[in-house]
């Protein structure tokens, strides 16, 4: 009983010498795996570059317009700051402007209130 | 050939013209040691180029504003400081010496001089005519609390000034615009305590 368990075991086992066509359908085989990894290497440098490129064009393009938008509020504040520096000079000259004025006029009054009374 | 000469020309004499023409702007001094005392300070200077970008941010069809954009229009710089203390005499006369000093040179003449005991006001405004035309004025101003400085450079038409005058609460000074030549000096001003 055991030692027909062993036979068939060696049997079984046996080596057996491949057969005339074995190397040559492997190197197929590791051929048609190997073939489609190898096609994205060719797409890939098309494909980098186009990234890349639109990418700057769209960054440069924002930096444009932010600096563009900058650039805008600046002036806009720098002119309503102006703005306001012009009138608020107009204003405090005619406030002193007013001031001489009313000096005047005050003086005035005062030489005709004498002139009549005399 | 004949370019260059032109341009040769020009550069030396361009100093020469420079020259001529009178200046009406103060040379006006450090205030910041007053600065650092005074409760409020104001300090405005607008040069021909700040005053351009101003007259482009007012409104040309607001009546107002129009008029005001005319008055500007021919102003190369207005420069104001304007100091106000907490208490009496926190500053000298001799501040405003510096200033004095310069309007006492030819081309300023004064105008109008006040001297109020009531108020203890004092204004002096003057003006500098070249070619019957004001291309500058002056204005001093000083109360026991505050004194302002006011220097407007450039070709101040007295008939846009009338224009303007009732607005942004401008007096009417009664200026007659014939009269281009300056009052005769007034006599120095007593000096503020």
């Amino acid at each position: 009983m055991k030692k027909d368990l062993e036979s068939e075991l060696r049997e079984a086992l046996r080596p057996v010498a491949p057969s005339a066509d074995f190397t040559r359908r492997l190197i197929a085989q590791m051929e048609a795996k190997s073939a489609p990894a190898a096609a994205p290497p060719r797409a890939r440098p098309l494909a980098r570059p186009l990234w890349w490129v639109s990418g700057l064009a769209a960054s440069l393009l924002i930096a444009l317009g932010v600096q563009q938008h900058v650039r805008a509020q600046r002036e806009l504040a720098n002119g309503l700051e102006a703005r306001r520096q012009v009138l608020q000079a107009l204003h405090m000259t005619s406030q002193k402007l007013d001031l001489a004025y009313e000096a005047v006029k005050h003086q005035s009054s005062s030489l005709l209130d004498s002139e009549s009374g005399a | 050939m004949r370019h260059r000469i032109t341009i040769l020309l020009w550069i030396f004499l361009m100093p020469g013209l420079a020259a001529a023409a009178p200046n009406a702007r103060l040379l006006l001094p450090d205030f910041s040691a007053l600065s650092k005392k005074a409760s409020e300070s104001v300090t405005i200077t607008l040069d021909p180029n700040l005053l351009a970008m101003a007259a482009r941010f007012l409104d040309s069809k607001d009546p107002e504003e129009a008029q005001t954009i005319e008055v500007i229009k021919g102003l190369q710089g207005i420069y104001i400081r304007s100091f106000t203390f907490d208490s009496d005499g926190a500053y000298r006369a001799s501040d405003i010496e510096a200033i004095r000093t310069q309007l006492a040179a030819p081309g300023w003449n004064r105008l109008v001089e006040t001297r109020s005991r009531k108020t203890h006001a004092n204004v002096d405004i003057y003006i500098m005519v070249d070619k019957s035309q004001a291309v500058g004025l002056a204005v001093i101003a000083s109360e026991p609390r505050q004194f302002t400085i006011v220097n407007i450079v450039g070709a101040i038409d007295l008939d846009k000034l009338h224009k303007l005058e009732g607005q942004l609460g401008v007096p009417k000074l009664d200026i007659d615009t014939s009269k281009a030549e300056p009052t005769p000096r007034a006599a120095p001003a007593p000096k503020a305590p």
